[in-house]
């Protein structure tokens, strides 16, 4: 018996290495696709424009860190970061706090209530890029908007009054959370039915009102995520180019050319030819949201399932 | 201590507060679309003369209709059929590449899994409009600006679509299942054609639904790799007919046929196609996959 399995063993051993090894094959065939999708679109183009950002495009010659040195010396650029910068917490601040406060209150009504004011929420979804630009441009209009009789009791008379009453901050962050807001209610609504009915029961039983059992036991339970879409809204709002860009739809006298950091490095590129200076600008924002992702995966460990 | 359990229904000041703001909310969220959707039934006039939620004529329909769809020999149809090309074919690719390497790096060990996946995961998390930028450059070197392929390809690179494989595959694909094909003589490709395709038939949907969403709305890719109008898709389309037309700005009127009307129904064939697959999707969800996350 030993010797049958003294000879057994290594054979099964080769086995199994040739099994793995085939096993490896097979997994990097039915990868490729990805792979080479995910290198075209995902690693070169940031590498490409890395490179890029060290070479003056227009002479084609090594330009060191002139790029960069030029970026920050344009006067639209820091103006440009201050604007993002505030339409981001104006925009995550209100994402942050509607999300919750609606999830957790439609978590209190009735289930087909809820359901359908859900559904509600969520179909402006539908409403995204340029087409929630155009929907805005008309809700903001005095003229033909459903919301005209707030807009002429704040005293606005044309489009231009609105804008320039509510801050065009506040105007792309609205558009944002119009359309982005009612995807993570659904989400929500789904984390709190799975919340453990026992320790909302036993918070019942300790005589919890409703109100405090919102506040004191379910958000606690959900703050995580709330600051993980906190983060992401954050890390997409950083991008804001469309609503912007769109705005010179109402007319010349609306247009904000230069607003974004990345209607800024849109503008080297294509105003001025300047692809340099526009991969040294891109790289920066690029830099900065993989920074965000890499923290995110490395503190929620989002890779650990198995 | 028994009606603690259940809270009898009582009309508070707390209640009052949640229905008044969750009915505000029904109005912030509802009434843009309810006006949009009412909007592109009305003429000009009815639009500025008429209050707001006024439901307009079949007649004033049908013209706006016909100013929308003839002008500039039938522009807009050949937009839509341009985001009908990029969103199948982008569609298909995102779903040839991300369910099998989903399946793969679920399924199996091999060297660089950890790698491929933490790649993945960045990407995923990386807002798409970071790499717009990026893209164009590395396109413009490539030559593949300003083309279908182009475009299609981009957009079906799709790292979300992996990560939604990978963790389906991982949580569901039987063990037992796998392993009595391989000793029935299943090959490893056979394995996964015959035993994970079939029961991938959800994860293909899901990828699907939001990978068609992202590319079918997708502008601002769209706007930057394509520069003739001919091969516009619809979100770059609706924008290209009102800065010509200037048909939002309240300057004197010219003799363009697309105003306020006509940009309101282009808007509309922008969102319909997601808006339909929303309001499918939402009794798919109720009636389907709600019972299987039960389960899992």
């Amino acid at each position: 018996m030993s010797a049958i399995a003294a000879t057994a063993t290594p054979d099964r051993a080769r086995a199994a290495k040739r099994k793995g090894r085939r096993d490896t094959r097979m997994a990097y065939l039915l990868l490729l696709p990805y792979i080479v999708l995910l290198i075209m679109f995902g690693v070169f183009p940031v590498a490409y424009a890395f490179g890029l950002s060290f070479v003056d495009t227009i002479e084609n010659s090594f330009y060191g860190l002139a790029n960069y040195d030029f970026v920050f010396n344009d006067f639209r650029v820091p103006a440009a970061a201050i604007n993002v910068i505030w339409f981001v917490v104006i925009w995550v601040a209100m994402t942050m706090v509607g999300v919750a406060t609606l999830s957790l209150m439609l978590d209190t009504v009735g289930r087909r209530t809820a359901t359908t004011l859900r559904t509600i929420y969520f179909l402006p979804g539908a409403v995204t890029s340029s087409a929630v630009v155009v929907l805005w441009l008309f809700l903001l209009d005095p003229g033909v908007s459903p919301f005209q009789g707030l807009l002429h009791a704040a005293g606005w008379t044309y489009s231009i009054d609105v804008v320039s009453g509510l801050g065009l901050a506040s105007v792309f962050a609205l558009m944002a959370f119009f359309s982005a807001s009612g995807g993570w209610i659904v989400v929500f609504g789904g984390a709190l039915s799975s919340l453990p009915t026992e320790v909302l029961e036993a918070a019942r039983i300790d005589g919890a009102n409703r109100f405090q059992l919102a506040t004191r036991i379910k958000l606690p339970m959900i703050w995580r995520s709330l600051v993980l879409m906190g983060i992401l809204s954050f890390a997409a709002g950083l991008q804001l180019f469309v609503e912007p860009q769109l705005m010179g739809l109402a007319g010349p006298q609306s247009a904000q050319n230069d607003w974004s950091l990345n209607q800024m490095a849109f503008q080297y590129a294509f105003r001025m030819g300047d692809f340099g200076a526009s991969a040294a600008l891109s790289t920066m924002l690029v830099s900065t949201s993989i920074i965000i992702a890499l923290v995110i995966v490395f503190a929620t460990r989002f890779y650990k399932l198995d | 201590m028994a009606d603690a359990r259940t809270p009898p229904f009582r009309l508070n000041l707390g209640r009052f507060i949640v229905y008044a703001v969750l009915l505000f909310a029904v109005c912030f969220y509802g009434i843009p679309l309810l006006w949009l959707l009412l909007a592109g039934t009305r003429s000009q006039s009815s639009l500025f003369a008429d209050p707001p939620f006024t439901i307009g004529t079949w007649d004033m329909f049908i013209a706006t209709w016909n100013n929308l769809t003839t002008y500039n020999n039938f522009q807009i149809v050949s937009w839509a059929a341009n985001s009908l090309i990029y969103s199948v074919g982008g569609v298909l690719l995102a779903l040839v590449a991300s369910i099998p390497a989903g399946y793969a790096l679920a399924a199996s060990e091999f060297p660089g899994r950890k790698l491929i996946l933490v790649v993945t995961l960045i990407a995923m998390i990386t807002p798409s409009t970071a790499v717009v930028l990026p893209i164009f450059l590395e396109m413009n070197l490539l030559g593949l600006n300003n083309s279908y392929a182009g475009l299609i390809l981009a957009s079906g690179f799709f790292p979300f679509g992996v990560y939604l494989t990978y963790v389906y595959f991982s949580t569901s694909l039987p063990k037992g299942v796998m392993d009595s094909a391989r000793v029935d003589g299943a090959n490893r490709f056979e394995l996964f054609t015959r035993i994970a395709l079939p029961l991938a038939r959800p994860i293909v949907a899901l990828v699907a639904f939001f990978s068609f969403i992202g590319i079918w709305s997708n502008y601002f890719l769209a706007f930057v790799l394509l520069s003739d109008d001919k091969l516009y898709n619809l979100p770059v389309g609706l924008t290209v007919l009102i800065s010509t037309s200037g048909a939002l700005s309240n300057l004197p009127a010219n003799d363009v046929p697309i105003k306020k009307p006509e940009v309101i129904l282009a808007a509309i064939l922008v969102i319909l196609p997601v808006l339909l697959i929303f309001i499918v999707a939402q009794r798919f969800v109720r009636s389907g996959t709600l019972s299987g996350a039960e389960k899992g």
